[in-house]
């Protein structure tokens, strides 16, 4: 069964489809946790053992939460919720697969945890087939030996957060990185380079990344880049933020590079062999990184401590260690040319029961995330408020990754220009007609775009996926704000964003 | 019956993912615009919701085939082993007759090199013991390559609703239709 505001290809292909309210799946879940309470229909003795604060977590659902309520919020009527509870708490395994947009909302992480509560009381945490999935860093573990390069001698940095330990941070857990670099939060890039201002920042380098389509508020970005001094950009296409840099290296395709490839899905390891030479100038991000140090070490000698030559492939084996050798059973990275190998783990998360919380066991109450200003208990929180007349989601597209890939040539072959769906009732209120070009709009900017009527869409929500097309000024960015999520913090060092708690209006050209 | 290789396409298991489409285009590099295989939405007459089932079509490899009826310099040839139509661009005058008259619009006009042009099924790969690029490609084994001498897939058609009636022709090709979920709607709007 799929519950998403959208009637996806997923959903399409599922045995029942609820079209939920956005943002509104934590109120859902409460709602089923609820029914599974009043019914006797939790797991008492996984409880028992493995958790702590269940009953405070009990208290708080009978207190707050109803199925009618939960059936307001959510949309889904409450006969459905009281049959899905049922089936979900009495099916062992039962599973729930949480999407990376659910949490892509001002109570993104407050709807995780209310579903990951649902999942621990039904007792299927830690049993194979069972369980909240999600994305996962277990297969990270590499030495990020390009990025661990120590400051130079006498290096000053900047007073703020140090020592921020992000996700990535695995292999340096013994030798802690003792840098003083300014921590800024990524998913506000316009924002912070505006605010920065003791010192403000000169000069951006941006490398294999497209802020210009991939981060929020294009508009702000605009404002962020004439504030700079120089952006440099090392990309692979006269993408829209290419075209707002000052200078611009070609960096290598995949194809001409050694490289690694881990998910934060699945659990398979590959290599990346070198198909060709780098054709042209190009150069792999590293070898621009040496050549800069290279430059920057002939005008001041000492001032770059990153090597100035480099060997991309010596570099890739660098990356491997003990750890990973026997995650995957290899006893070299060469293993790795007979094709990609799993991770050699228990299929299910959490199967020793042990938890990675100060307490060791499960928490429905969390002392840790009270500190860090959420509510102890999986509460609900409500969502954004509505600031323009529908919802505006922009997910990624079947064809590409951010901006990745819908540019090239038999990509756009198939999906040749970009699109919004709206539904035929909203259409019918602003006299859109199908394949019409439109416009979406709210205070951050606007969009022109040719309307697809769809009853994939609800009427109240609209739908443009968030790509770069070559040539075409198309960008979801014009519409989206940068506004943060909940969560994040903890992790990251930086919270979230909120891009799917969007809002904008329709209207014919 | 004799063998006659049949592309099946599983619209139950078809994501509209557009690998197989891309494949081909890895494949063969066509020039732009020119497409032997494309994934077509079912229209929402047959399929109530837009763009969420798909027909991946390229040419039906017919056992009756027009472009081979009416090209006046025989550049077509249906190969006796495998049923295959192969499209011989050598020969080919360019005069368009295969592109006016196929019913299924199958061969395109290459306007490089002023030819026609079709899906060939891939025949070097079948010969070298390979599966068809788009069959190979398919994340989800939607679109495999059946032998009708021999397929008997239960609930398998030849004319799903939207895919039009040429019996004449006889294409080879065959099709599971798509399931839709049962939906709970928003109560609110």
């Amino acid at each position: 069964m799929v519950i998403d505001p959208i009637l996806t290809q997923i959903a399409a292909k599922a045995d029942e489809y609820w079209q939920v309210k956005t943002s509104a799946d934590g109120a859902l879940a409460l709602g089923m946790a609820r029914y599974i309470l009043d019914n006797d229909l939790y797991d008492k003795d996984w409880v028992t053992t493995n958790t702590i604060g269940f009953n405070e977590f009990a208290e708080y659902l009978k207190r707050n939460i109803t199925i009618e309520w939960a059936a307001k919020e959510s949309g889904i009527p409450a006969e459905n919720i009281v049959n899905v509870a049922q089936e979900f708490a009495t099916a062992k395994p039962a599973t729930i697969w949480i999407g990376y947009g659910l949490q892509r909302h001002v109570n993104g992480g407050a709807t995780v945890r209310a579903i990951d509560a649902l999942v621990a009381m039904t007792g299927n945490v830690g049993k194979t087939g069972g369980g909240a999935r999600y994305g996962h860093l277990q297969t990270w573990g590499f030495n990020y030996h390009a990025l661990l390069q120590k400051q130079p001698e006498g290096a000053k940095g900047v007073p703020g957060k140090a020592e921020v330990k992000g996700d990535f941070h695995f292999a340096s857990s013994d030798k802690p990185v003792s840098y003083s670099d300014r921590i800024l939060n990524i998913n506000k890039t316009a924002q912070v380079i505006l605010d920065a201002d003791d010192p403000p920042i000169r000069l951006l380098w941006v490398s294999c990344k497209n802020p210009f389509s991939q981060d929020f508020d294009r508009n702000k970005m605009v404002k962020a880049f004439e504030k700079l001094e120089m952006v440099v950009t090392v990309d692979q296409f006269f993408n829209q933020t290419v075209e707002m840099s000052d200078i611009v290296l070609p960096v290598t395709t995949l194809f001409e590079e050694w490289t690694i490839n881990a998910s934060y899905w699945h659990y398979w390891l590959s290599i990346n062999e070198q198909a060709i030479k780098p054709m042209y100038e190009a150069k792999s991000n590293i070898e621009i990184a040496a050549a800069l140090s290279k430059k920057m070490n002939a005008l001041r000698p000492g001032s770059c401590t990153f090597p100035t030559t480099i060997d991309t492939k010596a570099w890739m084996t660098k990356e491997f260690n003990q750890n990973i050798y026997d995650l995957f059973g290899l006893n070299s990275w060469e293993d790795l040319k007979n094709g990609p190998v799993k991770a050699k783990m228990h299929p299910a998360s959490w199967h020793d029961l042990k938890f990675k919380t100060p307490s060791g066991k499960y928490e429905f109450k969390s002392e840790l995330a009270e500190q860090w200003g959420h509510k102890a208990l999986p509460e609900y929180k409500k969502p954004r408020e509505k600031y323009d007349k529908c919802r505006l989601l922009t997910p990624h597209s079947k064809f590409g990754l951010h901006s990745q890939f819908v540019n090239m040539d038999w990509s756009e072959e198939f999906n040749p220009k970009p699109f919004v769906y709206l539904h035929p009732q909203l259409a019918a209120e602003k006299k859109i007609s199908d394949g019409e070009t439109i416009r979406v709009f709210n205070t951050y900017g606007e969009v022109i775009i040719t309307a697809k009527l769809s009853t994939v869409v609800p009427p109240d929500a609209i739908v443009m996926y968030e790509a770069w097309f070559k040539n075409n000024p198309y960008n979801v960015q014009n519409v989206v704000d940068d506004t943060s999520s909940d969560m994040g913090a903890y992790k990251t060092g930086q919270p979230g964003v909120a891009i799917h708690d969007q809002f904008a209006d329709v209207a014919k050209v | 019956m004799k063998k006659q290789y049949a592309f099946f396409i599983d619209a139950e298991r078809c994501i509209g993912c557009f690998t197989c489409a891309m494949a081909c285009k890895n494949q063969y590099h066509q020039p732009e615009s020119v497409i032997w295989r494309q994934v077509y939405p079912i229209k929402e007459e047959i399929y109530p919701h837009r763009e969420r089932a798909f027909y991946s079509l390229a040419c039906n490899h017919c056992e009756n085939p027009t472009c081979l009826n009416v090209c006046p310099v025989v550049a077509y040839a249906k190969r006796e082993k495998d049923g295959i139509v192969v499209h011989d661009q050598e020969k080919c005058i360019g005069c368009g007759n295969c592109i006016r008259s196929c019913p299924y619009g199958v061969p395109r006009y290459n306007p490089e090199r002023k030819k026609a042009e079709k899906c060939s099924f891939c025949w070097q790969r079948i010969d070298a013991g390979h599966k068809p690029q788009c069959v190979q490609s398919c994340p989800v084994e939607a679109l495999q390559i059946v032998d009708l001498a021999t397929f008997d897939k239960p609930g398998a058609v030849q004319y799903p609703p939207g895919f039009p009636k040429y019996p004449k022709l006889n294409p080879s090709v065959r099709f599971l239709m798509p399931r839709l979920p049962r939906i709970t709607g928003r109560e609110d709007i």
